[in-house]
């Protein structure tokens, strides 16, 4: 089979991006070793957030939440995106010291998406927050959407702009044969002139195959969520320095996240959950929220997800092979940013330049002088 | 000191008891595990402490299980009653629910028998109060002596003729049955007919209760089927068809059942194999003789394992029991052997009886896999067939997928009640096999866990007593 992009992985970043070439008319066909959706972008949180970005991320991050609030008009689906703003809370006087620090690097860079909270104002957004929290910042631009519609949103759009998507096909050998790519999975092959890399917390392999050697690790950051609760929180919720993350759906159910995480085992597309930590997990949210003594838990699960030694994602071009993107490493962060993503890797194809800048993103940013 | 137990029984029914009393003789650590406050499981519950004046009336089955219960409290195994077990790892862990804390424990060999439960019966206004399942109508009776007076009992197989005529002999008016076993199930079963003679008691038994209801003067339609019970907000009506016409008459309470199923949260979580199982019409987890998955220090016996019946489950506790003692070298194979023969013949001619049974009482199409669009399929979630198949066209193709696109199967029932129905939903929207379709891939806690219970962890060990209350 042959298209002008084959794009390996079939995550958020991997349908956002088919959905942008194909709409630019290309041929694409989108390679995914098991079903679109499946892992990281399918079972992550589903926070939409620009809030606490690391000041690298921050430009891509708001031009992807600019985006989100006209998907459903766009790709003609229910992505159940909600704007309702996110607050960070500050559990003492040394997290106020760190919003503070953090508003001057903020500003200095002309950002002002940040808004610091006092305990009042914290209380007033937060009725049933802890008495003892002293203050918080927001992002009122922030909120959630249901990750797998989302990602099943971009799919089915980029597949009526002609994508084709192929599931149960896994890459196992990439070769480039003068200019064009040819992708072996198993007895099927492909050929294209354009390699998306877009696999997620396999992605070192696939680069590896394309000739780029990354420090790509892979864990499974873990969730839970409960049954449905009385309303008591319209904002999503995280902390300035714990490991404490949930919101609260329309339905009335609660996820909690945090940033606990589990064992992967990707060989097997398995992981295993960490009972112990979750109850680190139980214990902050109803040290910091009371009113979840009572929660219970339905359903405790995690997903494998790529992380890079700085916690930021490679994006960019291979530096090894023409003609090869990467998408990866999204290091627990990448949902809310797939929107943007797909347009800057469908004109990293179409054009070989991005409009951002995608320096601190390069695949080699963390290869050694020879010595 | 030793951290480990040898062997952690999870449920104990007959199969448990069964591998419990077999297990301990051998001379090998083993603790049970069960959310019940006693021994017996569904079968047996409460057999030995019955609230009710006069147990005979539930009928030998029911009565005959006090031995066994006696055994095994004789056994002097360690029971934690009224536990929840809520994970099961493949390295032998335990996590459980006990009196509101979180407890954990190991164990080198794990048996799960935690049984059966009622097969869901996906028929419009199944979902509205009033509509119960007929095991309920038995845990209603057997704990609290609690009845239903004037209540409809509708579907097929021993356990609904059963309840009915435990009814009948306590002086409960039943208003009617409803008999959903279509004739084609008589002329299906005949041909498994003589495989089942050996187990002539048996089928006289059964055959026994029908004769009994009949003579107590209950209105008995046979062959019904499209059963819908009617009614807004509850049930009020029940109509089906019957001999060629319509029946419609009131009902305010109606007890369904068409067969049991195995309980299958656990070894799914696990990730074990299953298998699609065409006799049964269920998912079964793929065992060995010895009951051994494809995990190997986990095994499984009794109903869990595929329904195979109060009797069966008792001789397969104990053959898996034995596994589990040559894999903890115990005893040899030899001896294994020796000991298992009886119980392994015995299993093979109840096979030959359940193939019969299985086919008599097979569960009709209609009503196993809804057609009405507004037929709800996930009660928790409250999806309907309709609801489904949309997100079917959207794309959603396997039980993972529905899942994420629609919230069928994410309530606090984790599945139980939509599984089977949205694989054989799926596979026959997509034409292909239900083996083709799969499953959801679940995953502990099998149970809603509060948040308080889980942020504290107590971990128990060989020697743990617990405090009599
Ligand atoms: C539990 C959890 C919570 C999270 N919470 C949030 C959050 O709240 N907000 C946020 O913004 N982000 C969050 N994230 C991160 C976010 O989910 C990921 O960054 C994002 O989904 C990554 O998308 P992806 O397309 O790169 O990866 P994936 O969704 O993992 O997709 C990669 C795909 O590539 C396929 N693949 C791999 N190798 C091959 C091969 N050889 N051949 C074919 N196909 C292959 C894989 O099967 C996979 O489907 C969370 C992640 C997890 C796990």
């Amino acid at each position: 089979m042959n298209a002008d992009v084959i794009i390996i992985g079939g995550g958020i970043q991997g349908c956002a991006t088919a959905y942008q070439l194909a709409q630019a008319g290309a041929s694409v066909i989108v390679l995914e070793k098991d079903r679109v959706s499946r892992h990281a972008s399918g079972v992550n949180a589903g926070g939409v957030r620009v809030l606490g970005r690391h000041v690298a991320e921050v430009a891509l991050s708001k031009a992807s939440m600019e985006l989100w609030p006209q998907l459903d008009v766009e790709l003609d689906a229910d992505t159940g995106f909600r704007a309702r703003s996110l607050i960070n809370i500050a559990a003492d006087e040394s997290d106020l010291e760190i919003l503070a620090k953090r508003e001057q690097q903020m500003h200095a860079l002309g950002y002002l998406h940040e808004k610091r909270l006092d305990q009042q104002e914290l209380r007033e957004r937060l009725p049933y927050v802890s008495p003892s929290c002293v203050g918080g910042v927001v992002s009122e631009e922030d909120g959630y959407a249901i990750p797998y519609k989302s990602t099943f949103a971009f799919r089915n759009a980029a597949e009526r702009h002609g994508a084709t998507f192929l599931e149960g096909v896994e890459v196992a050998q990439i070769r480039k044969i003068g200019p064009h790519w040819l992708v072996d999975a198993g007895s099927q092959r492909f050929e294209s002139q354009y390699l998306v890399n877009c696999s997620g917390a396999w992605a070192d392999q696939i680069s590896v195959m394309i000739g780029d050697n990354v420090p790509l690790t892979h864990s499974a950051p873990m969730l839970m969520i409960t049954t449905r609760m009385p309303h008591f929180a319209t904002p999503v919720v995280g902390a300035v320095s714990r490991p404490l993350s949930f919101k609260q759906f329309e339905n009335g159910t609660v996820l909690i996240g945090g940033g606990a995480k589990g064992f992967a085992d990707r060989e097997n597309n398995r992981t295993r959950l960490d009972y112990s930590k979750l109850a680190v997990g139980a214990k902050n949210a109803i040290e910091f929220f009371p009113i979840m003594k009572t929660a219970a838990v339905n359903r405790m699960w995690s997903g494998l997800e790529a992380y890079m030694p700085d916690n930021l994602p490679v994006i960019g071009k291979s530096v090894s092979a023409d003609n090869a993107f990467h998408a990866f490493g999204f290091s627990a962060h990448g949902f809310q940013m797939g929107p943007i993503i797909g347009k800057v890797m469908a004109e990293l194809v179409l054009t070989g330049v991005s409009s951002f800048d995608l320096n601190a993103f390069r695949v080699d940013r963390f290869e050694r002088k020879v010595l | 000191m030793r951290n480990s137990y040898d062997i952690a029984i999870i449920g104990a029914g007959p199969a448990g008891m069964s591998a419990a009393i077999t297990a301990v003789k051998a001379g090998s650590t083993v603790v049970v595990l069960d959310d019940k406050k006693q021994a017996g499981g569904q079968i047996y519950r409460n057999v030995s402490h019955s609230p009710l004046p006069n147990p005979e009336s539930l009928g030998s089955d029911y009565t005959k299980g006090r031995s066994l219960v006696a055994e095994f409290e004789a056994s002097g195994v360690i029971a934690l009653w009224e536990s929840t077990v809520w994970h099961v790892g493949d390295k032998g862990e335990i996590l459980f629910s006990q009196k509101g804390v979180t407890k954990s424990l190991t164990a080198r060999e794990i048996i799960i028998s935690c049984g059966a439960m009622e097969r869901p019966f996906p028929v419009p206004g199944w979902h509205l109060p009033g509509v119960m399942s007929a095991g309920s109508a038995q845990v209603m009776l057997k704990n609290d002596a609690m009845v239903r007076d004037n209540a409809v009992f509708v579907g097929t197989g021993p356990l609904l003729y059963l309840i009915v005529a435990q009814y009948i002999r306590l002086g409960v008016e039943v208003k009617a049955l409803v008999d959903t076993t279509p004739l084609s199930s008589y002329t299906g079963s005949a041909p498994y007919f003589p495989g089942a003679l050996a187990h002539a008691r048996m089928l006289v038994k059964g055959m026994g209760l029908l004769n009994e209801i009949r003579k107590a003067g209950v209105t008995v339609y046979r062959f019904a089927e499209n059963i819908a019970i009617e009614g807004d907000t509850e049930a009020k009506s029940i109509k089906f068809n019957c001999g060629g016409s319509q029946i419609k008459f009131s009902a305010e309470h109606v007890f369904l059942h068409q067969g049991v199923i195995p309980n299958l949260n656990m070894t799914r979580s696990l990730g074990v194999d299953h298998h699609w199982c065409a006799q049964q019409l269920c998912w079964k987890p793929t065992l060995d003789i010895w009951g051994e998955s494809s995990v190997a220090s986990i095994a499984v016996a009794g109903d869990c394992s595929g329904i195979v019946g109060a009797d069966a489950a008792v001789d397969m506790g104990r053959v898996v029991a034995l596994q589990r003692l040559v894999r903890l070298d115990l005893i040899t194979e030899k001896i294994r052997d020796q000991l298992a023969a009886d119980a392994l013949a015995r299993i093979k001619k109840l096979n030959r009886f359940r193939k019969f049974i299985d086919r008599l009482y097979r569960p009709q199409d209609l009503h196993r896999i809804p057609q009405q669009e507004d037929t709800v399929v996930c009660r928790c979630e409250e999806q309907t067939v309709g609801q489904l198949k949309a997100g079917f066209d959207a794309g959603a193709n396997g039980p993972d997928e529905l899942k994420g696109l629609t919230r069928c199967g994410m309530g606090p029932c984790q599945g139980r009640q939509c599984g089977h129905t949205v694989s054989e939903l799926l596979a026959q929207w997509r034409g292909v096999t239900v083996s083709d379709i799969g499953y959801y891939r679940l995953r502990s806690p099998m149970r809603l866990l509060n948040l308080s219970e889980l942020s504290q962890f107590t971990h128990v060990a060989p020697g743990y007593t617990e405090e009599k209350s």
